[in-house]
């Protein structure tokens, strides 16, 4: 050890105390938040969140759905990845400029790939800034751009004083590592060696410093920032949900285990936020793909669901500390947390989701966004009761009548009229199938189209199947995305018990919100069946034979909905169907980047404030130049039938099924071809 | 057997049905002892109410007693509760009702049973009661006393009994506090004719309508007719009229005698709101919309034609 290690050694060790601890006691803060979190039950399906780190982490794959800001973040995250150990090497060379992390620092093939990816972090430092200060996309709006930058400044430092110091090392020839591969440290060296031996020596230590000190304050500066992203998005993919995307997690209002002050009504405070809810804030990373996606903002509506999320995370950070405080114990001050909403997210804006999914389908981090906005309105709806006046209706008449309209359960049949159907009555052998209709089919003069077609063609192709008749209700959808979780869980309960009554094992419904929540969210209640969507059992007899549709010519193009698509992945068996009827024309927002009808989220029962949504969509069903467009929802069939009038389209919108009565009459019509006698 | 303390509730003179139901269930409760009433500043209401079964009526008057303030008569029917060593006190479970009840079993600390469809006497004394808005009846015990409870209305029959009861005014204590919620003016609805809500008459244009300025013959039809004007959701969203004129799931729930429904379909949220009209006539070009099913009249036809030619018949009947 030479003389100048015996000041270098503990002056550097007393810096990285300096840093590291102020490093730690941000990130201790960050975990205590976390551990006060609520419960969130993540457990379970080991390979399906490996294989996401894999995926979504490593391979960066929902990054890359847009290909420039992709590449930029794959050089800048592999960058990084690949230069770690230099940070190590930084730190040995600033206390003694001889020493490095041994064998790995003599590699030729290591200093190859430093200089190659640390060339890659300023090519994306570049395509970053281009994007932020050229491009300036409409995703950016309300981010901390500062901070952005701050980063982005910080990485290119970081990475020219390596280039320095490295030359520098190539110049005194002090280095342990093979120059001749590593071209641009080199090339700096080149530059370098016209200088006096004792300059450059003083510029080597200097330089080394500078680097170490950088990383050092970056290290401080990460974890009050969105770059957090980087030591959390680990855990936050990991920890998504694996299975039901559509389901939510039920409140528990009843169970004896549960104390009453324990019980949780949705997010009042930051105290009531789940653990992921808190890392899913602080993961974000305020790239505005959420929002670009969201047909809500698209429209002109206040929610931007990076905003929301940015408002919680804030809240979370400013209050977090009189929240552990209060946590402590029963002698700690009492946590007065100021209510989220209005402070962080306003109340308009909890009411225009449509909790379609787009903006967590987009997010590279596993953002959960729909979980945030439903808890807040559970909240305003079962604790301060603010809500929409109009939305009061539809909860009262769930209430009363067990369906969203008010209407009397008895005529709950009257769109079956004629067509002979079993509705199955108390002690009634079950069916192979239960054909459950859904409010919007039994009611709605539109809707009910698409299930007099499925039931057309289930007794066409001998499918034993009954209804409920009167004995249905509404499966609690709508009460449940609007916040009302009481009246959700009365009806899902009733629901459970009429199926178990009737031994249902298999179901096929034309509703995807009825699908997604019998299927998904029923068995939080002791409800299983296998639950099926129409087009699914459709495509099915048609495959089978059972059903011989003849294709039409006219262009059809089909419009996935929310439920179906992208919470529960039924895409193909539809297409199947539409191929079988007509000429396919695909729109640009489809299958699971799939652009909402507008009545997700409880919507059918609240007014639309700005654009609408159903317009928007009917427009840019009508530029495909199809004219069918075909639905597979009672929902989307009302909403983009209304659309298509307001903007004056000749589109003609009509249920998958409804498509294929008419190819399979069409079929019928086919004259017969028969082998010669 | 309780002492009996029953809030009757009046207007102009007259005791509201209500709180005679109310004083019907206070006399079962009484179960033959004293069956006291409160009546605040009414002396014509008070004087009748020994025909109705109080054996003793308490006429409260106050200066400031003229218009309605809850916060005061809670005070003066609990001081007046205390002051007669009331079991049970009963209001009407009306709005005011239960306004008055609230506030005087949250000065004396006191559960309030509202809405009350039956009542048994015991200990604990127990209750039948209507919740969420009559969709499912809950029992109640109340522990503590005196029991402070409203009825439900129109479940109890008021009976009259041809009793005599004399009537003692007094002048209850109440402090500026007590006043602090009453009425300060009273400002006359916006002119601009009959709400939407309860017009006897609504004449609504939807889509078919065309344009803002299409609605001119349906608004001088509603104005023959003292009718309200509505509409679909289609034209509030298209702007053509402020969301307060749209009927339906979302919009205003009309209940008319008659609604006359123009170039409108018919759609699941706009019947929503229009089921409570007892007579519908629709006009329309479309034979097959979903409102020719509801309608109790229909004009095949389209009504930039029907309107105004309604509206020209009306005129001639009428001589103008």
């Amino acid at each position: 050890m030479d003389a100048g290690a015996i000041v270098t050694v503990p002056l550097f060790i007393l810096v990285l105390y300096v840093f590291l601890g102020a490093f730690l006691l941000r990130a201790a803060y960050l975990v205590r938040l976390v551990r006060a979190g609520r419960a969130s039950n993540r457990t379970g399906d080991l390979p399906v969140r490996t294989a996401r780190e894999v995926v979504g982490v490593l391979g960066q794959s929902k990054l890359f759905l847009r290909p420039i800001p992709g590449v930029m973040h794959l050089l800048l995250f592999w960058g990084f990845l690949v230069l770690l150990p230099t940070i190590a090497m930084s730190f040995l060379g600033a206390m003694n400029r001889h020493w490095t992390i041994p064998w790995l620092g003599e590699q030729g093939w290591f200093v190859l790939m430093v200089d190659l990816f640390a060339v890659g972090v300023l090519v994306g430092v570049a395509i970053a800034f281009t994007i932020r200060l050229g491009l300036r996309p409409v995703r950016f709006v309300g981010s901390y751009l500062q901070v952005a930058y701050n980063i982005l400044l910080f990485e290119a430092s970081i990475t020219i004083t390596l280039f320095l110091w490295h030359g520098s090392q190539v110049a005194l020839g002090i280095n342990e590592f093979p120059p001749e591969w590593a071209p641009v440290s080199n090339a700096v060296a080149g530059l370098l060696s016209s200088a006096p031996v004792p300059a450059l020596e003083g510029f080597e230590r200097g330089v080394v410093w500078v680097h170490a000190l950088l990383i050092l304050a970056f290290l401080v500066y990460i974890p009050y920032t969105k770059h957090l992203h980087t030591l959390v998005v680990w855990f936050n993919v990991f920890f998504e949900r694996t299975r039901a995307r559509g389901r939510l997690e039920p409140l528990v209002f009843d169970d004896p285990a549960v104390p009453e002050d324990q019980i949780r009504f949705g997010l009042a405070t930051i105290a009531d936020m789940t653990w992921k809810q808190m890392v899913d804030d602080m993961t974000c990373t305020e790239c505005g793909r959420c929002q670009d996606a969201c047909p809500a903002f698209f429209t002109g509506k206040n929610l931007s669901p990076k905003l929301v999320v940015m408002g919680l995370r804030d809240q979370l950070y400013r209050e977090g500390h009189a929240m552990l405080a209060a946590a402590a114990g029963p002698a700690g001050p009492i946590f007065q947390g100021q209510p989220l909403v209005p402070t962080a997210v306003a109340d308009d804006t909890v009411w225009d989701c449509v909790t379609c999914g787009a903006c967590v389908r987009e997010c590279p981090v596993g953002i959960e966004h729909i979980d945030h906005i439903v808890d807040l309105r559970r909240n305003l709806v079962m604790v301060d009761s603010r809500f929409p006046a109009e939305g009061a209706t539809m909860l009262r008449d769930l209430e009363r009548t067990s369906n969203p309209w008010g209407r009397s359960q008895t005529e709950r049949t009257d769109w079956a009229a004629g067509l002979d159907l079993r509705v199955l009555e108390p002690g009634d052998p079950a069916p192979d199938v239960l054909f459950w209709v859904g409010c919007a089919p039994a009611f709605d003069e539109r809707a009910r189209i698409g299930a007099i077609s499925t039931a057309r063609l289930l007794k066409e192709a001998g499918v034993d199947f009954a209804i409920l008749g009167p004995r249905e209700s509404c499966t609690g959808d709508p009460a449940r995305r609007m916040g009302d979780e009481y009246t959700f869980q009365s009806l899902a309960r009733q629901n459970v018990e009429t199926l178990g009554e009737s031994k249902i094992t298999k179901i096929v419904t034309t509703c995807p919100h009825c699908f997604n929540t019998i299927a998904n969210e029923y068995p939080d209640f002791g409800g299983h069946y296998e639950v099926v969507h129409h087009t699914q059992l459709l495509a099915e007899l048609v495959r089978d034979g059972r059903l011989a549709p003849a294709a039409g010519t006219d262009g059809v193009t089909y419009h996935d909905s929310c439920y179906l698509a992208r919470h529960n992945d039924v895409r193909a068996e539809p297409r199947e169907l539409v191929a079988a009827v007509g000429r396919p024309i695909e729109m640009a927002r489809r299958e699971e980047r799939t652009f909402c009808c507008g009545a997700g989220g409880a919507h059918m029962w609240l007014e639309e404030r700005g654009g609408q949504i159903n317009e928007e969509r009917a427009r840019e069903a009508t530029a495909t130049g199809a004219g069918t467009l075909a639905v597979a929802c009672p929902f989307c069939t009302v909403m983009l039938d209304d659309g298509v009038q307001g903007i004056g389209s000749g589109l003609v919108v009509k249920d998958v099924a409804t498509l294929l009565v008419e190819a399979v009459d069409r079929g019928r019509a086919l004259p017969e071809v028969r082998p010669d006698p | 057997m309780a002492t009996t303390l029953v809030l009757v509730t009046t207007s102009a003179g007259v005791a509201d049905e209500v709180a005679l139901q109310a004083l019907a269930l206070g006399r079962r409760l009484a179960a033959g002892g004293p069956v006291h009433a409160l009546v605040i500043a009414d002396e014509a209401a008070a004087t009748g109410l020994g025909a109705w079964g109080a054996t003793e009526v308490h006429l409260a008057r106050h200066a400031e007693l003229g218009s309605p303030a809850p916060d005061a008569v809670a005070r003066i029917l609990h001081d007046l509760a205390l002051r007669l060593e009331a079991g049970i006190v009963v209001g009407p479970g009306t709005e005011a009702g239960n306004t008055i009840l609230a506030r005087a079993a949250a000065r004396a600390n006191l559960p309030f049973a509202a809405n009350c469809v039956d009542v048994t006497i015991g200990d604990p004394l127990t209750v039948t009661r209507l919740r969420w808005g009559g969709s499912l009846l809950e029992e109640a015990a109340i522990h503590a006393g005196p029991a402070m409870l409203t009825v439900a209305p129109h479940v109890i029959a008021a009976t009259p009994t041809g009793g005599v009861a004399a009537v003692a005014p007094f002048t209850p204590e109440l402090d500026e506090a007590d006043l602090a919620v009453r009425v300060v003016d009273r400002i006359a609805a916006a002119a601009g004719g009959v709400t939407l809500a309860e017009a006897k008459v609504v004449v609504s244009g939807g889509r078919g309508v065309g344009s803002a300025d299409g609605f001119g013959p349906i608004e001088e039809l509603a104005a023959l007719l003292g009718a309200a004007v509505g509409c679909s959701r289609a034209v509030t969203i298209s702007g053509w009229r402020s969301h307060t004129a749209q009927v339906g799931q979302t919009g205003t729930k009309i209940a008319p005698n008659l609604y006359i429904a123009c170039g409108i379909s018919g759609a699941t949220q706009h019947m929503a709101g229009a089921k409570g009209a007892k007579k519908l006539l629709a006009v329309n070009k479309d034979a097959e919309a979903p409102i020719m099913s509801a309608a109790d009249y229909a004009v095949i036809g389209d009504l930039h034609q029907v309107v105004p030619a309604i509206s020209a018949e009306i005129r001639r009947v009428r001589g103008a």
